[in-house]
């Protein structure tokens, strides 16, 4: 019985906020735009994980995956958030240093061997790897190397390493390939660069509009092109240096009312129902083995991974962004 | 009855008088003290949190200079460009008295001024982006982002500042003058020379000062167009070391440097007045120095050039208002946005006009009673949010208040709040000289006649009620125009129509941009329309 009149309490709170919604509880989540926008996943992961959860699944959105991590780095234990969802796996380190994340209680024996995962707060949910897209109806050779791009005067759209996933996957490809020679090849892309775009959506999106020659993106990214929209034209560039890999991951956070909904949702994202969706409409690669795809993910290129000590870059990733910002300038 | 001090003054009033103008006065410097304790909260927020100052390795590192050498080089030949060809239009008003559509032109001028920026932008992408009407007549290497696109933008929102300052000020030289001129059978050069040139000198550096200053502290323009940190000023420097790094003392530093830059022009624009721009076309009757056809020709093609370029970043909406995408999402979303903008908007100049005109009480009180340096102190402070960054004020007090409350809903508050202090310079620079002009005129009288301050103050709105009315209008504009604020308090669910703009352009879905941009610029166009009626009638 004492157990009961908290529990009432709580619930007298929640439905007090949400009248609507009688008296499910709310699991709030910090994701990125594109990921609740009418065609991304949002949409058709909150109506399948509020199929079992009894729950009312909320999407709070910023313009990309760094973003979020700086909205944490402000609120702090005031966060609204349960789960955060669209980190990269590169900004895990600094993520953890808020110290607001929670450890969670997932197995990854379905997850794909390769991605050979073992963190304690963070969940694998899509991954896949950058590259710079063309449309080949305009473009018959692409550059074949991030070093042909560079030297190229080929127009290029990339997004700002500061508040985007994939402008630090660029980052640290060109700090790959480049080495200490990286602020010169930063000056000689900037020459040719039409415009730094704050997320990955605006800048995509200028991209189709015949913005420039080239936009960094995802080896996925044609397929969409292909499902969505039966266009074939657009194709991913394979670049002989190897391709920057990126694990979008996500995380409840220690501050949550509810953990136990907190971790659900977590274990849902890395379920078969969860796997199926993202692929078709995040446009990324499944984590857990023997999803069945698409016949369009056959077409696209299958890059080589580079190395990544991702302890390093996350150390580096303050000095890389000092070196980019001041190279990038014309 | 000659005061020589106020306490001698205070003696000769009727009591009621005295004990609400001493109120008033009090209400003012409160009101100078509030504006003050949250621009102070503001920085206090941001020093708290960081418990640390500003990051003075930033000043040696190469990319602080770059930005810093950027901001005034874009904003320099922004307050150039615009003061330059703002001259030659502002001839081709004076000396052309029957242009057609020259109210029309008047009526333009003001609305570019005030036009938000991202009806403007949305405008320039229509025309000059990737895929524009015009971008095909640009040659290879045009690009919109980047220091051609910004000062084009800038130039077009300050050039109408600039004509319309110049203008009113030809519009006073003296009929004498030009009698003179002609019985000394001076030469074009000498009337430019001698004439005209000496009417402009003062104003002109006034001009070229304040456009500067606009043109520093410019924050959307920039972000939309800017295009990566070759080109960043650092207002969007601060917004960036906030919201993408959150490195709080590097935006300290930042924030220390625009305020001191800002600042000494700040200091060098009011030590002299303040800029009448807001004048009515009174040319009719008045003396006309004549031109030759030749030079009539010229200024007729400068006028009409200057048209056409006003005309172009709005006219090049309408295509994008017919593709748009009529879905009742849409819809609903640019009514809703429209409501909130009209709310935000009427509550702040409701506010900042009250304000304004109370923290005027102790400036003209110091002024009649020639206390030179504390008028000078008092206008400082009622006018220093014109220099303190938005973006700093914005977020550092977004970092105090958020342990202490649920910003997600009451940010609203803090959007009005901050808006207000944002538009009182405006208002304080509209109402001040008017103000002013009354005390100069009626002081004496007023207290000769021993009037009470309700009839004092009952005389003084007949006399300011026009400048008073068209003041509104002006920071209601403004207020409503607001992106930066916005872009920090803002939440999902409630979006203003300026930001709603910011998204759809940012998407690149120009129609929809295009068709909510039309929309805010006829509620715009009907307001302005409004103002203009209430200064012929006045």
């Amino acid at each position: 019985m004492k157990k009961i009149i908290p529990l009432l309490f709580a619930s007298l709170l929640t439905s007090h906020a949400h009248a609507a919604d009688s008296a499910q509880p709310t699991l709030n989540v910090y994701t990125y735009d594109s990921f609740i926008s009418d065609w991304g996943p949002g949409p058709k992961i909150k109506t399948a994980f509020e199929k079992s959860c009894e729950c009312t699944l909320n999407f709070i959105a910023e313009e990309d995956g760094v973003s979020i991590l700086n909205r944490l780095k402000i609120e702090g234990t005031k966060a609204k958030a349960d789960v955060i969802l669209g980190l990269d796996h590169a900004l895990m380190r600094e993520a953890k240093k808020t110290g607001l994340m929670q450890t969670h209680q997932q197995s990854f024996k379905q997850l794909k061997p390769g991605l050979n995962w073992s963190d304690d707060s963070f969940v694998p949910y899509d991954f896949g790897y950058f590259a710079f897209i063309y449309d080949s109806s305009k473009i018959a050779t692409p550059v074949s190397s991030l070093k042909e791009l560079v030297n190229s005067d080929a127009s290029v759209i990339y997004q700002d390493p500061r508040t985007s996933t994939p402008g630090q996957g660029l980052m640290f490809w060109m700090n790959a390939v480049f080495g200490d020679k990286t602020n010169t090849a930063w000056a000689q892309l900037a020459s040719h660069t039409v415009t730094v775009t704050k997320g990955w959506y605006e800048g995509y999106s200028m991209f189709l509009k015949g913005g420039a020659d080239y936009v960094l993106s995802y080896t996925t990214s044609p397929a969409y092109h292909l499902i969505a929209e039966s266009e074939g034209k657009y194709k991913a560039a394979q670049f002989t240096e190897g391709h920057i890999a990126q694990v979008e991951v996500a995380a409840a956070l220690n501050t949550s009312k509810q953990p136990e909904l907190a971790q659900s949702f977590l274990s849902f994202l890395i379920s078969n129902e969860a796997q199926q969706i993202l692929p078709v409409t995040n446009w990324m690669l499944p984590v857990v083995k023997d999803i069945e795809l698409d016949a369009a993910f056959a077409t696209l290129i299958k890059p080589d991974a580079i190395n990544m000590d991702i302890e390093q870059l996350s150390k580096d990733r303050k000095s890389m962004i000092k070196v980019w910002r001041s190279s990038a300038v014309k | 009855m000659v005061c020589s001090n106020a306490v001698h003054c205070y003696l000769l009033l009727p009591f009621t008088g005295n004990t609400l103008t001493k109120i008033s006065n009090i209400t003012g410097l409160l009101f100078i003290l509030l504006i003050c304790t949250v621009t102070l909260l503001a920085f206090y927020g941001l020093i708290a949190f960081s418990g640390q100052g500003a990051d003075l390795d930033l000043l040696t590192d190469s990319y602080f200079h770059s930005i810093l050498i950027f901001s005034i080089k874009q904003a320099l030949l922004s307050a150039l460009i615009s003061t330059l060809l703002g001259w030659p239009i502002a001839r081709a008003l004076y000396y052309l008295p029957n242009l057609y559509f020259k109210r029309a032109f008047l009526s333009l001028t003001l609305l570019c001024f005030v036009l938000p920026t991202l009806v403007l932008i949305t405008g320039f992408v229509s025309l000059l982006g990737s895929s524009g009407f015009l971008t095909p007549f640009m040659g290879e290497g045009w690009s919109l982002y980047g220091l051609h696109g910004i000062i084009l933008a800038h130039v077009y929102l300050n050039l109408p500042f600039a004509i319309r300052s110049f203008y009113g000020q030809l519009q006073n030289i003296p009929n004498t003058s030009w009698i003179l001129a002609r019985q000394l059978k001076f030469s074009p050069w000498q009337k430019l020379a001698i004439i005209e040139w000496p009417a402009l000198r003062a104003n002109y550096a006034l001009t070229f000062g304040f456009i500067f200053i606009l043109c520093f502290n410019s924050f959307a323009v920039v972000l939309a167009l800017g295009g990566g940190p070759q080109s960043t000023t650092l207002e969007v420097a601060i917004y960036q070391a906030l919201k993408y790094d959150f490195n709080i003392g590097e935006a300290l530093t930042l924030a220390w440097s625009q305020l001191l830059i800002a600042g000494c022009f700040f200091v060098l624009l009011y030590r002299s007045n303040s800029i009448a721009w807001l004048i009515k076309d009174n040319h009719l009757g008045q003396w006309q120095s004549s031109q030759s056809t030749m030079g009539k020709i010229i200024l007729c093609a400068i006028y009409i050039t200057t048209f056409i370029f006003m005309l172009a970043p709005l006219i090049a909406l309408i295509p994008g208002v017919f593709a748009a995408n009529y879905s009742v999402t849409v819809l609903m979303s640019i009514g809703e946005a429209l409501a909130l903008t009209l709310l935000l908007g009427f509550s702040c100049a409701i506010l900042a006009m009250f304000i304004a005109y109370w923290m005027m009480q102790p400036i003209r009180h110091t002024l009649l009673k020639q206390q030179t340096s504390l008028h000078i102190i008092y206008q400082w402070l009622a006018n220093h949010s014109l220099i303190a960054p938005a973006m700093v004020l914005s977020v550092g007090l977004y970092i105090l208040f958020l342990p202490l409350m649920d910003l997600d809903s009451g940010g609203m508050v803090f959007v009005v709040i901050l808006n207000v202090l944002m538009v009182i310079p405006f208002a304080i620079q509209q109402i001040r000289a008017r103000l002013i002009q009354f005390d100069a005129d009626y002081d004496m009288l007023s207290s000769s006649l021993k009037l009470s301050f309700w009839q004092r103050l009952s005389i003084e709105w007949l006399y300011a009620k026009s400048i008073l009315v068209s003041t509104f209008a002006l920071v209601l504009l403004l207020a409503m125009g607001d992106v930066a604020i916005f872009s920090i308090f803002g939440s999902d669910q409630l979006k203003t129509l300026p930001w709603l703009i910011y998204q759809y352009a940012g998407s690149y879905r120009i129609n929809e941009a295009s068709l909510a941009s039309a929309i805010l610029l006829s509620i715009y166009a009907i307001l302005l329309l409004k103002l203009e009626r209430v200064k012929t009638h006045a």
